[in-house]
């Protein structure tokens, strides 16, 4: 079962390579490589089907690679799947099949047609991973994937205004769903007091001594997953992002956003339902937040005046009740209707554009004004009022900033007094004195300074990382203090227990390479008199195509991206924090948001945009 | 600046000017997309537009040097036009300049400057804090159906609807105290609000073009449907005075919740003076030097066609037919060029015709059961009469999938239950096997084949809405008459003579309007080519007409068409008023007409990547017949793109010569107009309509972004009116990529056949025509008819042109050069640029 397993994963990769490798032009050749890639992972998914029919429909849990294994850590790659992933998997296959042939021609002489048949097939990786994970590590990489290749799909008309912001909108929330998980497996790791398995779900209950209740664990950790499913399912309070996602072909918008991405927490939810079946309270609260879903949205799609924003919130208005059959314990049901309402979207957004000529047309024969409005009773009121929040979308898109970014650039912004000569002064010195001190604990032992010292550096790490996210002029200051941050939470991690360094070293090893490339890539920019500064964005990649892509694989690097050394390393590193040591866990969580959202952005802001010169032609912000 | 006052009525002037003219997109009209800079020279209002908005309006130094060397602009052409535009004596100095000079490309755009100085002063980006929800609010307003709940007070104005919403709800738009009252205030003015944002005076108007040139598809729109209300068929009252007061006071809004009171207005300590946005600048040398490039790519073109239309011209006179099998009259557009050559190749027998594809009968027409009109004529014509369809057989199907049930709450959760598997099964369907849908925009619909029209009006008393219903005989003959006469077309009648209109099918395309008949505001003109055969065939007509020395045999029937430029296939109207005689010879045409299409199919097929010629004919009439109802094909035709000539005259004379569907053909015949008084008539059309056209084609392919639509794939339809990209764009006018990728963007030049002193006199007595052609931003020659000598008119008055090439490509096999020719690589204007083939001579027997 394995090779079969493998060959599912490993054809649409081989094929990602094989596209690198072509030119823009060659569009049979990206397109047969990577239909010929799906094909064979297709083909493999069927034997797998039939084998899993064979087993009378058992679940089956398959080990997979273990990349790495200590005493009491194992972070390994494995599988687990049910008729739940099969469904799932049937639904990615078929979908983007025949949208790969949809776009054959409906991408024939774009200027990114390459890019865009990788990311598909990167997507669909990303997607076949998270449905046949067998445990929330692995399930992690797939989430990674669908996070990175959102930003690069959303923002796929890189040279204007309006994608490149929005991707950078939602990554910065996809960001937060992705700390939910790894907190999620965080705290179950501590829970279980190891890594824990989907099989092993049913019936799982700690022995172990802990320090809150029980009651206080089993609710933390289905809302973690909660969390997560509710960004990417665009569910209150994070729905405004699922409309603004739209920035891409519309066969793109109508794969991802109308169907496969966004349903992805219904299923997250599902697979991570033994774990709160009974617990009427969880329950409650998905049923209530897919109620309140369910209504707020279907107001906004009633007022929508563009065709996709209102497919998109007429979506999550369906798959509001999506969470509350899952709630009510429906799991059958909410997949038959994940699955039919995929395909329904799917197709709606495909055919969007024959709406202006089919809705006209029509109109012409059967128009009937509607009927004016009163304002006269309280009832017409309150409808007015409920028009105007709905046309605002009920503030969720501000409420977002406000309530999210903004306070830690409130806080950032207390730092600003740091200049780059300043930092320099201080915390260079700080850091080869804790250094020293990490290497020398026996030194510190009696001492008190030594339990203080993990919150002091993860302290200095956080505000370092706060003050590379408040940064405006300079791209290589922001890059260097990002490092620096870096830096300070291998520190912590090393005052903080004693383990074997070859975990730092790896996690160290990732940060120095991605970050020494970046700042070399940043510097020859800057250094050929081109404005790197980030209060705008400037669309280098005009110019330097791949200069850009370099410093987007430092990125990708630096922010744990799957398959990186600092990836295992940040998942590793999360598992040294003890279960006592919330304030710690607070500081770290923060500074991996911090972290992602710095890391994209300055990319964003050096290399993506609008690119205004006089020799060539470049767009309107507005556009 | 002259004036300090600020005057509200000269900006909104101004605005009305210079945004973009373009109208609902269902009523997708070609103009000129810089007409505002009309009054000027072609490259000085060019090169204004660019300084003041900071579009792109020709290719690089570097492109245009690159296609010098590729061969595409030669180098005698380069010395010829460097010597005709600077003359003789500085040719080395320019030479050189266009060769090897260096320059930088600046960019620093007029409009703008002063509202940056938000982000440079205050740091706030005030466009990404009001775009959004002004662009959502318009939207809305305007929503001719997409929303289920439409803008309550849609018919008190955009100002008193917010208003009345304000009052009446306890939530608003607005966030802060002083914008709210400002909006119930009794003064509201736009005055008002810019003491307040800007304060000084002086640069108001700086301020609202900048503000309003920020977002111009909106703006623009705004201000088309104020000045053109049955744009919409949901009328909604707008105004742009209203639109801009609602972004002044959202801008004050988000100012004062961002920064609270701590805010000055904008001027308080500006640096710069007030700027002139539409200060005339003399053309910097870079200028100068791009236009000899614009000018010698041109006339690169223009001198191929040129010596081949003399060659061709020079050939014997071919012996007038005595009895044509049959005639076609098709619209002057440039993609009937290639139809009328392979009809002529199918039956040298067979005669065609051009003319304006309204045929003279400007009208409006009301489809069975319609509650509205559809405009078929030219833009600039406004209807006297309404044709309506009383009585259909069977009526258009609907289009489960765009059901607004499927966007509410419990519907929608059935409407995903019930015809989501269908979905996919309609894709699959859709992929592999497409077929005309409801939903798909169908030329043939636009008027039933099978429908009873009233044409003829027997009392003029018959009156709706001001419109008379109906033609009454002398205004038939009028018609009739006119466009017989202006084509020449007086005497050698076939049995069938077919009135040929064209429109265009085509699936998920909400450019449509854009690839049907322009001379029909942008519909199919089915019903005038109905309208024009039933009066043409008319026997008190013909009466009248032989009266008037215009005598058609009364075994001549007039039969009406269309042909689906998309799809490749031919309807025809009313064919049971054919006698027998002529039934059996319409039987025979049509099978030569099938012929016709199948060779046009494979012609257009060339520039088509997913058709492989080589499959032969029944493949690739399948393919193209696809194409037009397939959602996945952004290129359901190629529409105008690559038009380049328009050619006024006697067929004889340029049959024979391949223009690769690039020509607009009028016919005429100077033989029966010497003093030209049919021929003002003839071409008084033409400048709007394909000039229209082609500078619109010329403008979205120089600066695909700020005067094109950009790629087509990401938009999204907004309110049913217009396209943007993503949920917060602005509208976005102008032409897609995929219409105009393989355009090789050169001015019309106009071709007439007639002595060049008649031609002057009517440009001299028609100031408005003269302007086109004496400010350059259309090209006119006179083929002097007894000498075949050319003439180009520079500079107001005709020069003899002597050509620099001379025609060598001659062959007896036009169709076998047609499917070897190469297809573009990318579609960079370097690669484009080859798929087009050279003019070529052929043997048309």
């Amino acid at each position: 079962m394995n090779s079969i397993i493998y060959l599912m994963f490993l054809a649409p990769i081989i094929s990602l390579l094989v596209g690198f490798l072509v030119d823009n032009k060659e569009e049979a050749i990206i397109f047969w490589s990577k239909i010929i890639g799906l094909g064979i992972s297709f083909v493999a998914m069927i034997g797998l089907f039939g084998n899993f029919l064979a087993n009378h429909a058992d679940p089956q849990f398959i080990k997979g690679l273990t990349l790495y294994h200590a005493a009491e850590t194992e972070f390994s790659i494995n599988f687990f799947v049910d008729g739940y992933s099969f469904t799932y998997l049937f639904l990615t296959n078929i979908l983007v099949f025949l949208i790969a042939f949809f776009s054959k021609f409906y991408m024939h002489r774009e200027k990114y047609y390459k890019r865009f048949f990788t990311n598909l097939t990167a997507f669909y990786l990303g997607l076949i991973v998270i449905v046949c994970a067998g445990n929330i590590e692995t399930l992690f990489i797939g989430w990674e994937i669908i996070g990175v290749t959102s930003f690069f799909l959303i923002g796929f008309y890189r040279d204007r205004y309006l994608p490149v912001k929005n991707a950078l909108k939602v990554v910065s929330l996809y960001r937060l769903a992705d700390i939910a998980l790894l907190l999620a497996i965080w705290v179950s790791h501590h829970y279980y007091s190891h890594s824990i398995n989907f099989n092993e779900l049913q019936g799982l209950e700690s022995t172990a001594n802990h320090v809150m209740s029980n009651e206080f664990y089993t609710l933390l950790i289905p809302i973690l997953f909660l969390v997560a499913a509710m960004v990417k399912s665009a569910q209150f309070p994070f729905s405004s992002w699922l409309p603004r996602a739209m920035e891409g072909p519309t066969t793109s918008s109508a794969i991802f956003y109308g169907s496969l991405s966004v349903h992805i927490g219904v299923f997250l939810l599902i697979r991570t339902s033994p774990l709160w079946e009974g617990n009427l309270i969880f329950s409650g609260i998905v049923i209530g937040v897919g109620l309140i879903t369910t209504i707020l949205s279907s107001y906004v799609a009633k007022v929508q005046s563009s065709i996709k924003t209102q497919i998109a919130y007429s979506a999550i208005a369906q798959i509001g009740i999506m969470f509350i059959e899952v709630g009510l314990g429906w799991h059958i049901f909410a997949m038959v209707h994940l699955v039919t309402h995929a395909f329904l979207r799917s197709y709606q957004l495909l055919v969007s554009p024959s709406v202006l000529s089919y809705r006209v047309h029509d109109q012409f024969f059967h128009f009937e004004r509607p009927k004016s409005q009163n304002s006269n009773t309280l009832l017409d009121k309150l409808k007015l009022t409920l028009y105007t929040l709905s046309i605002k979308e009920f503030n969720l898109d501000t409420w977002m900033r406000n309530w999210l970014w903004n306070p830690l650039k409130k806080i950032g912004n207390f730092f600003s007094f740091l200049t780059p000569k300043l930092t320099g002064a201080i915390f260079l010195p700080l850091f080869f004195v804790g250094l020293y001190g990490v290497y020398h604990q026996d030194l510190l032992l009696n001492s008190g300074i030594l339990s203080y010292s993990p919150v002091f550096f993860a302290v200095v790490a956080l505000v370092l990382i706060l003050r590379s996210f408040v940064e405006r002029l300079s791209a290589l200051f922001s890059w260097t203090l990002l490092l620096l941050s870096q830096l300070f939470i291998t520190l912590f991690i090393g005052f903080n227990e004693q383990f074997d360094y070859s975990q730092i070293h790896m996690y160290l090893s990732g940060v120095i390479v991605c970050g020494a490339i970046g700042y070399y890539v940043l510097l020859r920019l800057r250094n050929q008199s081109n404005d790197t500064s980030l209060n705008q964005f400037h669309g280098h990649v005009y110019v330097y195509p791949r200069l850009a892509f370099v410093f987007a694989l430092a990125c990708l690097g630096l922010a744990g991206f799957p398959i990186t050394p600092t990836f295992l390393g940040e998942d590793l590193m999360l598992g040294h924090i003890h279960e006592n040591q919330f304030s710690l866990l607070i500081l770290t969580a923060l500074n991996l948001i911090l972290d992602g959202l710095v890391v994209f952005r300055i990319y964003s802001r050096v290399f993506l945009g609008i690119h205004e010169k006089g020799y060539h032609v470049s767009s309107y912000r507005s556009a | 600046m002259k004036q300090h006052k600020f005057d509200e009525s000269h900006i909104l002037h101004q605005l009305g000017h210079y945004l973009p003219g373009q109208l609902a997109l269902k009523d997708f009209v070609h103009h000129n997309s810089l007409h505002s800079f009309q009054d000027q020279p072609f490259f000085d209002g060019i090169f204004n537009a660019c300084d003041t908005f900071g579009i792109v309006v020709t290719f690089n130094m570097n492109e245009y040097r690159k296609l010098h060397q590729q061969g595409r602009i030669k180098e005698s052409v380069i010395e010829s036009v460097i010597d005709r535009i600077k003359g003789p004596s500085d040719l080395i100095s320019w030479k050189q300049k266009m060769l090897s000079g260096s320059y930088d490309h600046p960019f620093n755009p007029r409009i703008g400057r002063i509202r940056a100085h938000w982000k440079s002063v205050y740091k706030v980006d005030i466009q990404n804090m009001v775009q959004p929800l002004l662009f959502r609010i318009i939207n809305s307003y305007l929503d001719q159906g997409i929303a289920l709940w439409h803008f309550p007070f849609e018919d008190e104005g955009l100002i008193n609807a917010i208003k009345r919403l304000d009052k009446n709800s306890y939530a608003s738009f607005f966030k802060t105290a002083r914008a709210k009252q400002l909006l119930h205030s009794e003064d509201l003015s736009i005055h008002k609000l810019l003491d307040i944002l800007v304060g000084k005076e002086e640069y108001f108007e700086g301020y609202i073009l900048d503000q309003q040139f920020s977002h111009k598809g909106w703006s623009g729109l705004v201000n088309a449907i104020e000045h053109n209300p049955n744009t919409l068929l949901y009328s909604k009252k707008i105004e742009l005075k209203d639109f801009i007061i609602l972004e002044l006071l959202l801008e004050i809004d988000a100012l004062d919740k961002k920064l609270g009171a701590y805010w000055k207005p904008l001027a308080w300590d500006i640096t710069i003076p007030p700027i002139d946005y539409w200060a005339k600048h003399t053309l910097t040398e870079l200028e100068e030097v791009l236009q000899l490039w614009q000018e010698a790519f041109e006339w690169d073109y223009y001198d191929e066609v040129l010596a081949g239309l003399q060659f061709s011209a020079k050939q014997e006179l071919k012996p007038i037919r005595k009895n044509p099998t049959f005639q076609t009259v098709h619209c002057v557009d440039d993609r009937e060029c290639s139809f009328r050559r392979h009809l002529e190749l199918v039956d040298p027998d067979c005669e065609t015709y051009g003319a304006p594809g309204y045929f003279g009968a400007a009208i409006y027409f009301q489809p069975f059961g319609g509650q509205f009109y559809e405009k078929n004529c030219p833009v600039a014509i406004t209807p006297k009469h309404l044709i309506k369809e009383i009585e259909v057989p069977n009526h258009r199907g609907k289009s489960i999938i765009h059901t607004k049930n499927s966007h509410t709450l419990f519907k929608g959760f059935f409407v995903a239950l019930s015809l989501g598997i269908w979905s996919a099964f309609r894709l699959i369907k859709d992929l592999f096997k497409p077929e005309m849908q409801a939903d798909i925009s169908d030329a043939f619909a636009h008027m039933n084949i099978a429908g009873k029209l009233k044409v003829e009006c027997t009392d003029t008393s018959e009156v709706e809405n001001g419109l008379q219903l109906g033609y009454t005989i002398s205004e038939m003959v009028d018609i009739v008459y006119d466009i017989l006469r202006g084509m020449g077309l007086t005497e050698t009648f076939s049995p069938v003579v077919y009135i040929m209109a064209h429109g265009s099918s085509s699936a998920n395309n909400p450019h449509h309007g854009a690839h049907d008949c322009g001379a029909c505001s942008g519909r199919p003109g089915s019903i005038n080519a109905r309208v024009y055969a039933y009066m043409a065939n008319h026997a008190i007509v013909r009466g009248l007409l032989s009266d008037r020395g215009l005598k058609i045999p009364n075994s001549t029937q007039f039969l009406g068409g269309m042909h689906d430029t998309a799809s490749d296939e031919v309807a025809f109207y009313d064919v049971d008023i054919l006698t027998e005689v002529n039934l059996a010879i319409h039987k025979d045409n049509v099978k030569k007409i099938e012929i016709a299409l199948d060779d046009n199919a494979v012609e257009r097929a060339r520039r088509f990547a997913s058709i492989d010629i080589k499959k032969g004919v029944k493949h690739v009439r399948q393919a193209i017949k696809h194409r037009s109802v397939s959602y996945f094909e952004p290129r359901p035709e190629l529409g105008h793109g690559s038009n380049a000539l328009c050619y006024v005259g006697g067929r004889d004379k340029i049959k024979g010569l391949f223009l690769d569907r690039r020509a607009f053909l009028q016919s005429y015949d100077y033989r029966q107009d010497l003093d030209g008084s049919v021929l003002a008539n003839v071409l008084a059309p033409l400048p709007a309509v394909c000039g229209g056209i082609n500078l619109e084609y010329y403008f979205s392919r120089m600066d695909l972004e700020k005067m094109g639509a950009g790629t087509k794939l990401p938009h999204n339809v907004m309110g049913l009116i217009g396209v943007a990209n993503s949920s917060d764009g602005d509208l976005r006018p102008g032409l897609p990529l995929q219409m105009v990728e393989n355009h090789d963007p050169v001015r019309l030049l106009m071709m007439i056949e007639h002595f060049p002193e008649v031609v002057n006199g009517i440009l001299e007595s028609t100031p408005s025509m003269k302007s086109w052609f004496e400010d350059g931003w259309l090209h006119l020659v006179v083929l002097s008819p007894d000498t075949n000598e050319l003439y180009y008119y520079n500079n107001g008055r005709f020069e003899p042109y002597d050509t620099i090439k001379k025609i060598n490509v001659r062959t007896t096999n036009i169709k076998k050069h047609i499917a070897e020719a190469p297809e573009m690589v990318t579609n960079d204007i370097l690669d484009a640029t080859k798929e087009n083939m050279p003019v070529h001579v052929y043997e048309n027997h």
